[in-house]
């Protein structure tokens, strides 16, 4: 290892808390846009630990990876922020214990 | 100063402002942290020698999908929520048990994986030469480049088809 490196391991367990506390933010919270922000977190956190890679195996790949997730995460955030806006205007709340049409 | 420690540094960053930002029960100051933990993980990504995709994580996830966020939360005018007793708390026991044991599974994992003797990270090269990643994406990976493109036009018309108003043109 040179002097000046970083260890792999640093990136994974980083990306691995990371992921942890998006986790739990989705699992715990009550407030959609809340939970979608810590979804947002864990795609992050599993980015984190491609780029790790990518750099440690001296590959381009990863960072092509990364880029369509990101892009692909700009269209989920529109698209799901466009539904909250929808149910807000018909139930009033985006708190998901009261959002219940889909629960058995 | 070694990059190893900057590293660490910006990571930990990143770490405790996503914790502020789990923790927070106003949804606005949430997305503040997460900014701030978006712009520690642009560091560690220059660090891992990828400097395109800390400009991209700077100008397109703290730029452009927080801010998403940020105004729809003020267009909702979304309430702090309000501290309250879970109505079903078994619920809440089978999510903190289950963060707990990924948690752990994970930390076995790494552990097992041998996270100690670790493939040293290269020093990152010096940024500016996108060349490589250019050619890379609009060769090998042209297909998929054009239908993110298509993705993110169906996106774009979804999102407008969902959040009209019912009746309106």
């Amino acid at each position: 290892m040179t002097a000046n490196g970083i260890p792999l391991g640093d990136v994974l367990l980083a990306s691995g808390a990371l992921f942890v506390i998006g986790l739990a933010g989705a699992l715990l919270r009550r407030n959609a846009i809340s939970i979608f922000l810590a979804i947002e977190l864990m795609m992050n956190a599993a980015n984190l630990a491609v780029l790790g890679y990518a750099a440690a195996l001296h590959s381009l790949e990863g960072q092509i990876v990364v880029f369509f997730v990101i892009a692909i995460a700009a269209a989920e955030a529109a698209v799901g922020l466009a539904i909250f806006v929808a149910l807000f205007r018909h139930t009033e709340t985006i708190d998901v214990n009261q959002i219940n049409l889909l629960k058995w | 100063m070694t990059v190893r420690f900057v590293f660490d540094a910006a990571a930990g960053l990143a770490i405790l402002f996503a914790c502020v930002m789990v923790v927070h029960r106003n949804p606005i100051k949430s997305v503040l942290a997460l900014v701030v933990s978006f712009f520690a993980l642009a560091v560690t990504y220059v660090l891992l020698a990828a400097p395109l995709i800390a400009a991209v994580q700077v100008i397109v996830y703290a730029g452009a999908i927080l801010v998403l966020f940020l105004f729809v939360l003020m267009l909702l005018n979304v309430p702090q929520e309000v501290r309250q007793r879970p109505d079903r708390p078994i619920h809440q026991a089978l999510s903190a048990g289950a963060i707990v044991a990924f948690a752990a599974a994970l930390l076995a994992v790494l552990r097992g994986y041998g996270v100690t003797p670790a493939i040293p990270v290269a020093e990152p090269p010096p940024p500016g030469d996108l060349t490589p990643v250019a050619k890379l994406l609009f060769s090998d990976h042209l297909l998929s480049f054009e239908a993110v493109s298509i993705l993110l036009l169906a996106a774009l018309v979804g999102s407008f088809v969902l959040a009209r108003r019912e009746g309106s043109p």
